[in-house]
């Protein structure tokens, strides 16, 4: 193909031979106005709107530019006087037959047409452009509409003016009529369907063409192969005409890929329970009735209702909202004992956020047991029930009917005293439980893999995440109903365990890229070259992109500037290397997208071209332009012209900035030798790193020594004998006991740590990451005659008196248990979350010994969340009772004569009930170390409100410290079970590992320095810093380890004396930029 | 340390009109570290009056210096000389460095920046709170370490007085009584008998103002020197 050279506007173009001159014009960036011009489709010049002026052969003319071909030589005129007057008397004279139209009305306000000199004939909207003929016959290959009559009367019918029958109901029609004429019920009986939209949970619509959702992975579009015309009919591809890049490929099949692994993970997840099944909440036959998914979306601002709180029957704004709770969770009529674990937090979480949405919102949900056992929940119920307003309502509600005008929902729900109550709403959430995933079952049977009578993944209490086949680990909601942090620490542990096996083939299959060396630029000018980009039609649509690269061109220190059509595909990647190396540039600006997603792209390619990476500079011409200002293309050229300015006189002061390997001391440290610490000591052993495991007291198993049997009925005594077995004999395993961390310091990598020993001597030793388990206690209670009386016992040591036979349950006529001993109350607004379980196993290890024996547990919610509560389920059928009592109203102790004596206040019964059991249990509080205030601060690590320790991300990182390097586990960081605490102990070894498995961590680059001269040690910086690091040295002055600082510039940012500079975002660097913006 | 407050803009801006050069002097010793007056803060103000005169059409030059203490001769020395080139200085020191640049600098008009505050401490990043009203005559030895003169609103010597609430003061039901918190670590250490006993009186000759204070030791010195000389 030839290349044809002509000028437009005075201004050389250089273009492929065949293309049109409107095509050559707009791939100049010149705008010309079309009506009947469409990429897919034939040229056809019929709404002569761009028109434009040529000079060929010595002649010159008026011409359509979309029909009229390039051809050598050729001038063309678009936005000459001439030019204009004939657009205006076209755009009048559209005008004057569709005066309603607002395409044309806006185009009559650009080319200035005011008053109308023809007066209207007749209502019509149609400008006769041909767009939608065309598109049928050229694209769809229908012909189900086409022009007829003649002369005044033409117009775009069916045959026969009957609706069509060969009509699809396609819509290609009315979607590319430019004044909305076309109507889809003229020409055909069938109505269009849309598409509902699946991430909406149907809720909205999508395109065929769509991504799935906002963070999809890969976040590309796909094409609905059910859905695209081309797929069913082989005719359309429109999409191709404007894929400028020619990425659309229609013919892409499935394709079947072996891949070797040692060992497998599996995440399926769960699905929504279907709340069809509980019929009676009418899901599905009333609209107002939506799922606790359903409702996630509709507050989301990306969803159907961009984030307002509208109900589904009527768009209106409901008031009154209801949440039902255990719809398909603990619930045996559907076949879903157990207790999905997350809807009573997710359901608080949505009333305080649909009153944040709309504070007139009147929130009540309908619960069986508030379960808030997670860290900060009790804290985050206790907020919605105070703070926010939100109601609670205990009992379930029994049905719902609709009202047939309002489509207002009646619940009906026994009230306090036991009376049948009914109440309307606008709008019912239905807390849907978790189930497994249908294909789940599948995936399991595949893989030999043995599934529980529920459909999720069966595991053993005390090995976690290991399925029955050898090599096959679980992670997530597969395993059991989880929540987020929960599902994190699994699938951390079941990537510990899937890598210990083949640890040794680490590394092995990593093949490291190599750069040429780093070309000098100290001293050297400035030599910018600035790459624009189109980035398609995104920016270019808006912005006058190559009037911003001539621009470019005309700024101090540029010696390059270029406008490119996508700067990020690779072909640009490899001009952006050759131009660097052929103008010599020692400098970088890219004008085009977020620096977030592709600063790194660029920044590897200038790396490649020699240059070092600090030396590049961004300007976002498309988020923070081009997106934001798509109706002011003049305003938004004068500022990318703007963004490009200041980033080139950033890009002048910047610095090469290199970072340098630091080693990497592969030894952890585990701090306490309880259950998460010995677990994590031998997961470090078991990839193959040292691990130095320190405990305080005599001997290892802290907590775990005093527990003999599980809620399943194993035994961890077998477990702690196992491990300590296993730490003895591991190699790789030094065990201090009786010792204590008594110094640390050193960063991630590098740490330094003095352990002081029963004996008084220290020993120092080095090791690069730390794992805290340093544990928990069981709080000893000061009230109901706790320590008094020596029937009264808490739940541990019930435990250990039973195991120990120095209690026979035999003997026994009556226990009474008391529940949140020390939990749930002012001072201690947690849920301490193992004790309701550790109730439920001792009665039920009690009715073991001896069902005749009364087992009265008191409690305020029970919380046997996840499979749990299968067992407070077995318990009721054994004759356990249960009795809720109010914090308002605790239950009494007394000693009479000798024996003990319970009153509570039972709320059904609406009166008080006296127990005399033989003993009383107390299911005590699990504390935090009491001297963890003081041990923190020796680690300089933060704890919670409660004493425990504060994870970097309540949420996304509930294994890491926000200091590098540290990790945490078991007690230390909340209350939990066995089982949580061998997963989370393995989930931290995985993160540790992300450390250890590395020989070196590159440091420097975007961190702090202190100018000593400058510095006054007035400690600001060292109390700003999130991450602790900067301290004062030996020479009294501020210090930041480069290893260790995450670049934020914070200190720099808080420093009275400005001692403190952030490499990369120096003043003068920074202010380089307000400075050209500011300059007149 | 001594705690300092930057005086409010539109005040600072008043006192420095009609002056066409000016020279901000910041002080990086007390006032740096809490905040007032160091060299971000003079940077700070610098910016705020360009930004304000050329807002109002004035042409006015500013210097920006910060030296180490105001309250040292030895450190307002090396800029003499080039204050000598302003209309105005203004400086951001405590009250005692603003006199002794107005000393050294005789006669160019001196403005303070700050109002100064107390002698007082870093409770935490951003607040700070006063600890000593130099009395003269240090009493913290009897009550613990815990001074009732500045931080019992009466500076009563026999405290408590009838306003103390629940450990907190009458005056404020955030602020702890000092009375309340001396009497628990007397007790703590055992010492209760330090507070029932009588406490006279204070001696506030001991706080002569102006205060002056020679050590002849030093003074001694300097004069022997100067007879070797």
């Amino acid at each position: 193909m030839s290349t044809i050279n002509l000028e437009i506007n005075g201004k050389p173009v250089s273009v492929n031979e065949g293309i049109t001159v409107l095509e050559a014009a707009r791939d100049a960036g010149i705008k010309i106005p079309t009506l009947c011009y469409h990429e897919a489709l034939s040229p056809y010049g019929g709404c002569r709107l761009c028109t434009v002026e040529i000079t060929a052969r010595g002649r010159t003319r008026m011409v359509t530019s979309c029909t009229y071909p390039v051809e050598e030589g050729l001038v063309v005129t678009t936005d000459s006087p001439a030019v204009h007057k004939v657009r205006k008397m076209i755009i009048e004279l559209l005008l004057a037959r569709c005066p309603d139209v607002p395409i044309l009305q806006s185009l009559a306000k650009e080319y200035g047409v005011e008053t109308l000199r023809l007066k209207k004939t007749k209502h019509d909207d149609c400008i006769l452009c041909g767009l939608c003929v065309r598109m049928c016959a050229e694209r769809m290959g229908t012909s189900a509409i086409s022009f007829v009559g003649r002369g005044v009367d033409r117009r775009v019918d069916t045959p026969f003016h009957v609706q069509s029958d060969v009509c699809r109901t396609c819509g290609a029609c009315a979607f590319v009529c430019p004044t909305g004429a076309i109507k889809l019920e003229d020409i055909t009986d069938n109505t269009p369907i849309p598409i509902p939209s699946e991430f909406d949970t149907r809720l909205g619509n999508r395109a065929p063409i769509y991504i799935p959702y906002p963070q999809a992975i890969p976040n590309v579009p796909i094409i609905d192969s059910s859905k695209c015309i081309h797929l069913l009919t082989g005719e359309c591809k429109v999409c191709e005409s404007f894929c400028k890049v020619g990425a659309i490929n229609h013919g892409q099949q499935d394709e079947v890929v072996e891949i070797e692994v040692g060992s497998i993970i599996l995440t399926p997840g769960f699905e929504p329970f279907d709340a069809t099944i509980k019929s009676e909440y009418g899901y599905g036959r009333m609209p107002n009735v939506v799922t606790s998914l359903e409702f996630e979306r509709i507050l989301s601002a990306s969803g159907p209702f961009q984030g307002q709180v509208l109900r589904p029957s009527d768009a209106r704004h409901p008031v009154k909202i209801a949440w039902i709770q255990c719809v398909g969770s603990r619930d045996e009529t559907c076949g879903r004992d157990y207790c999905s674990s997350v809807c009573c937090m997710y359901a608080t979480k949505e009333a305080i956020i649909a009153k944040e949405h709309a504070s007139e919102i009147e929130p009540t949900i309908f619960y069986n047991d508030i379960r808030a056992h997670g860290k900060g929940f009790e804290r985050y119920y206790e907020s919605a029930k105070n703070k926010f307003g939100v109601r609670y309502v205990k009992g379930i509600v029994s049905g719902i009917k609709e009202l047939q005008q309002s489509k207002n929902l009646i619940l009906e729900y026994s009230g306090e005293e036991g009376q049948k109550v009914q109440e309307e709403f606008e709008m019912v959430v239905l807390s849907v439980g978790l189930v497994p995933s249908a294909s789940s079952k599948d995936l399991a049977e595949k893989l030999s893999v043995d599934i529980d009578r529920f459909g999720f993944c069966e595991t053993d209490e005390l090995s976690p995440n290991i399925t029955s086949r050898p090599g096959i680990y679980v992670a997530g909601a597969f395993d059991s109903p989880m929540d987020i942090p929960e599902s994190v620490m699994h699938a951390s542990s079941a990537a510990c365990l899937a890598s210990q096996g083949i640890a040794e083939a680490r590394g092995t299959m990593v093949a490291e890229k190599e750069y040429p060396p780093e070309t000098d630029v100290t001293g050297e000018e400035p030599r910018v070259g600035v790459f624009v980009c189109r980035c398609g039609t995104n920016i270019a649509r808006v912005v006058d992109v190559p009037s911003v690269a001539e621009y470019a061109k005309s700024l101090p220190n540029v010696v390059y500037a270029e406008e490119y059509l996508y700067t990020c595909s690779t072909d640009t990647q490899i001009k952006i290397m050759d131009i660097i190396k052929e103008h010599n540039l020692n400098r970088i600006v890219v004008a085009s997208c977020s620096p977030r997603t592709h600063e790194p792209l660029f920044q590897e390619t200038i790396r490649e071209a020699g240059l070092n990476k600090f030396l590049f500079e961004m300007a976002n011409i498309r988020d923070q332009c081009s997106w934001v200002h798509a109706t002011h293309a003049q305003e938004a050229s004068e500022k990318a012209k703007d963004l490009v300015r200041m980033a080139v006189a950033r890009v002048v002061n910047l610095e090469p900035l290199h970072e340098s390997p630091s080693n990497i001391i592969r030894k952890a440290l585990v701090i306490g030798g309880g259950l998460a610490g010995m677990t994590a000591a031998l997961g470090i052993a078991s990839q193959g790193f040292e691990a130095v495991l320190v405990e305080r007291e005599g001997e290892l198993g802290g907590n775990l020594r005093h527990l003999y049997y599980t809620l399943e009925g194993q035994d961890p005594q077998e477990l702690l004998s196992s491990l300590m077995a296993q730490i003895e004999q591991e190699p790789m395993i030094r065990v201090y006991k009786g010792a204590e961390v008594s110094a640390l310091s050193g960063y991630v990598g590098n740490y330094e740590t003095t352990i002081k020993m029963a004996d008084g001597n220290t020993e120092r030793i080095e090791h690069g990451v730390v794992i805290l388990a340093t544990g928990g206690v069981e709080y000893t209670p000061t009230e109901y005659l706790c320590g008094q009386s020596e029937k009264v016992m808490t739940q541990v040591e019930l435990e250990e008196r039973i195991a120990k036979n120095t209690l026979n349950a035999k003997d026994l006529k009556s226990v009474v248990m008391i529940q949140c001993v020390g939990s749930r109350e002012e001072d201690h607004m947690y849920c301490s979350r193992i004790c309701c379980s550790q109730a439920v196993k001792n009665a039920i290890k009690i009715k073991d010994e001896n069902p005749d024996a009364e087992v009265y547990v008191l409690y305020r919610d029970i919380r046997t969340y996840s499979m749990k509560e299968l067992k407070y389920r077995e318990a009721r059928d054994r004759g356990v009772t249960f009795i809720r009592f109010d914090v308002e109203r605790k239950p009494e102790v007394e000693l009479v004569d000798g024996r003990l004596q319970v009153k509570v206040f039972d709320s059904i019964l609406g009166t008080d009930i006296l127990l005399q059991p033989d003993i009383l249990a107390l299911s005590a509080a699990v504390r935090p170390q009491p001297d963890a205030m003081d041990f923190s601060s020796k680690l300089k690590l933060p704890l919670t409100q409660d004493g425990f320790y504060m994870e970097a991300h309540l949420k996304l990182r509930p294994l890491d410290f926000v200091n590098e390097g540290m990790y945490l586990c078991g007690l230390a960081h909340a209350p939990k079970t066995i089982s949580e605490s061998i997963s989370q102990a393995r989930g931290a070894v995985s993160r540790a590992v992300t450390v250890l498995s590395k020989t070196h961590l590159m440091v420097g680059g975007v961190v702090s320095v202190v100018d000593e001269d400058r510095c006054v040690a007035c400690l600001t910086c060292v109390r700003s810093c999130p991450f602790n690091v900067p301290r004062i040295n030996e020479r009294g002055v501020a210090s930041i380890e480069p290893a260790a600082c995450q670049g934020c510039g914070i200190c720099a940012s808080a420093c009275p004396r400005k001692a403190i500079r952030l490499r990369h975002y120096s003043d003068d660097q920074v202010m380089a930029k307000t400075a050209v913006l500011c300059e007149e | 340390m001594i705690v300092g407050e930057r005086k409010p803009f539109e005040e600072i801006k008043e006192s420095v009109q009609g002056y066409n050069k000016l020279l901000i002097v910041g002080c990086g010793t007390c006032v740096s570290v809490c905040m007032a007056g160091g060299e971000k803060e003079v940077e700070l103000l610098a910016t705020q009056l360009r930004m304000a005169n050329k807002l109002e059409g004035k042409e006015v030059e500013i210097g920006e210096v910060t030296i180490q203490r105001q309250c040292d001769r030895e450190y307002i020395e090396p800029i003499v000389e080039m204050a000598r080139n302003y209309d105005a200085v203004l400086s951001m020191a405590c009250g005692a460095g603003v006199q002794l640049m107005a000393d050294m600098l005789d006669p160019i008009p001196l403005i303070p920046g700050l109002n100064t505050r107390f002698i007082g401490i870093a409770e935490e990043e951003g607040v700070w709170a006063e600890r000593c009203r130099a009395c003269g005559q240090c009493v913290l030895g009897q009550y613990a370490g815990i001074c009732p003169i500045t931080r019992c609103p009466k500076s009563i010597l026999n405290g408590p007085c009838g306003g103390s609430q629940g450990g907190r003061c009458e005056t404020d039901p955030n602020r702890d009584c000092a009375w309340a918190l001396i009497y628990d670590r007397l007790s703590k250490q055992g010492q209760l008998d330090n507070i029932i006993r009588v406490a006279p009186p204070k001696d506030f000759r001991n706080q002569d103002s102006p205060a002056r204070q020679v050590n002849e030791d030093y003074l001694k010195a300097e004069m022997e020197e100067a007879a070797v000389e």
